[in-house]
């Protein structure tokens, strides 16, 4: 899936997360999460894995975590990503 | 309690409008006028007990009744406003807040650019918005010893501009003019960038390129939050001299900046002696930037602005406009002021 417009999802609210992309040429993933120190590299893996699993190769990628589970971060990610790749039929099988 | 507090965007009845603009006094704000959209949170009753407005692609306006304050309200408010930006396509923002707010913002995904000391810190909602930007400057980089810059609207080029490029390009290895990108003048952007480029293309060691959103305008610099007028002049003019120190300059290695005097407006002249103390004086961890005040071209004694030049545009006196821009610019005005130019020709 190819990032082709910015688009955003998720909130500020506690226990949420707001995912931002943007086209950009190269992947780039940056993070903020009030729990960055416990957390961090494993919400680092969640997004990773769930940008492989979309092919989602390059763009950029902004999360403001506010110490989300890691079901709600995999949720927030697949939208923004499918808002920004204009996905209107989507192949849920990806998504599994 | 937080339960029952609903958000949306304000309806323009009369009574919402006044309870916001009750809501920011109380808070000892004033209502910006520029704002065109208002996202509020309101209680069962109906009363309105925190707001956020937006400008373009800045938050402006945001209030909080001391009552309800310490319950998160404000990231739940920045975010209706992020997300009502984001259905008008508008993803990057910025706002402008006094520093002892830094943090409340910093929970809404803000980042502080810079900060003028107990007045104001401009900040944005990425953390790779300038990093981006300064990136992409510092591949236009000319290597050289003496790296000069000039910032200029160009509102339109004249031939007083003209002489401040090639007088600064002489002293310079390599000269970046920077065109203000917002369209808040009487040309646009397009059209000023393009007539910058065409009257300096004789000169080898120029390059012309756009301010981008950070070179903050005084048009849209929200002064409702400070009180003094003294105090917003010196935060518009500190917020933009030290985006320029911090960021814009090192990654393009420019040591100095040119400015013609201003013998007109006595704005631009305070913005002037701003320069010299917040790009040369003022103590911030990056190198100072040698500022280089050139006293203007003159015809006939008087000297040359783009004011003037505006003003005989509109009295349709082209045959002063003639006298005062480059060939380039004037056929340019000839092309688009064309009513009346055959006289002139």
């Amino acid at each position: 899936m190819k990032i082709i417009k910015d688009a955003i999802a998720g909130t500020l609210e506690s226990s949420d997360l707001q995912v931002k992309v943007s086209p950009q040429d190269n992947l780039e993933i940056v993070i903020h999460s009030n729990v960055m120190h416990q957390f961090g590299e494993k919400i680092a893996d969640v997004v990773k894995e769930t940008l492989n699993k979309l092919q989602v190769a390059e763009g950029l990628i902004i999360i403001e975590d506010k110490g989300a589970l890691d079901c709600a971060i995999r949720a927030r990610v697949e939208t923004a990503v499918l808002r920004g790749a204009e996905v209107t039929e989507l192949n849920w099988s990806l998504l599994k | 309690m937080t339960s029952e507090i609903k958000f949306a965007l304000l309806n323009n009845s009369e009574k919402s409008l006044n309870d916001v603009k009750g809501l920011l006094e109380s808070c000892h704000l004033k209502v910006d006028r520029q704002v065109d959209l208002f996202a509020v949170a309101y209680t069962d009753n109906n009363d309105i007990i925190a707001c956020a407005g937006l400008f373009h692609n800045i938050i402006k306006c945001v209030a909080i009744s001391p009552e309800y304050r310490g319950e998160n309200l404000t990231s739940r408010l920045i975010n209706e406003i992020i997300l009502y930006a984001a259905d008008r396509g508008v993803f990057h923002l910025f706002l402008y807040t006094k520093p002892e707010n830094i943090r409340v913002f910093e929970k809404c995904g803000f980042y502080p650019l810079v900060v003028i000391p107990e007045l104001a810190t401009f900040m944005e909602n990425t953390p790779v918005g300038i990093k981006g930007y300064c990136e992409k400057l510092s591949q236009k980089q000319h290597v050289g010893k003496r790296i000069g810059s000039i910032v200029m609207n160009a509102n339109p080029f004249t031939l007083g501009h003209q002489y401040l490029v090639e007088f600064a390009a002489k002293q310079c290895d390599w000269l970046y003019v920077f065109v203000v990108s917002e369209d808040s003048s009487m040309f646009s952007f397009k059209d000023r960038f393009r007539l910058v480029q065409e009257g300096t293309s004789s000169i080898a060691n120029v390059t012309v390129l756009s301010s981008s959103e950070y070179i903050v305008s005084k048009a849209t610099f929200p002064s409702y939050f400070l009180k003094e007028k003294a105090d917003v002049d010196h935060a518009i003019t500190g917020i933009d001299l030290l985006v320029f120190r911090n960021y814009i300059a090192p990654s393009l290695n420019i040591m100095s900046r040119f400015v013609g005097t201003e013998p007109f407006s006595p704005i631009t002249d305070k913005y002037n002696h701003g320069m010299k103390y917040w790009l040369s004086e003022y103590q911030t961890s990056s190198p100072t930037i040698n500022v280089i005040e050139i006293e203007r071209k003159k015809i006939n004694g008087t000297p040359i602005s783009a004011t003037a030049v505006r003003y005989f545009l509109k009295e349709n006196n082209l045959e002063e406009v003639k006298k005062l821009v480059p060939e380039t610019t004037w056929a340019f005005l000839k092309e688009n002021f064309a009513t009346n130019s055959r006289e002139v020709l």
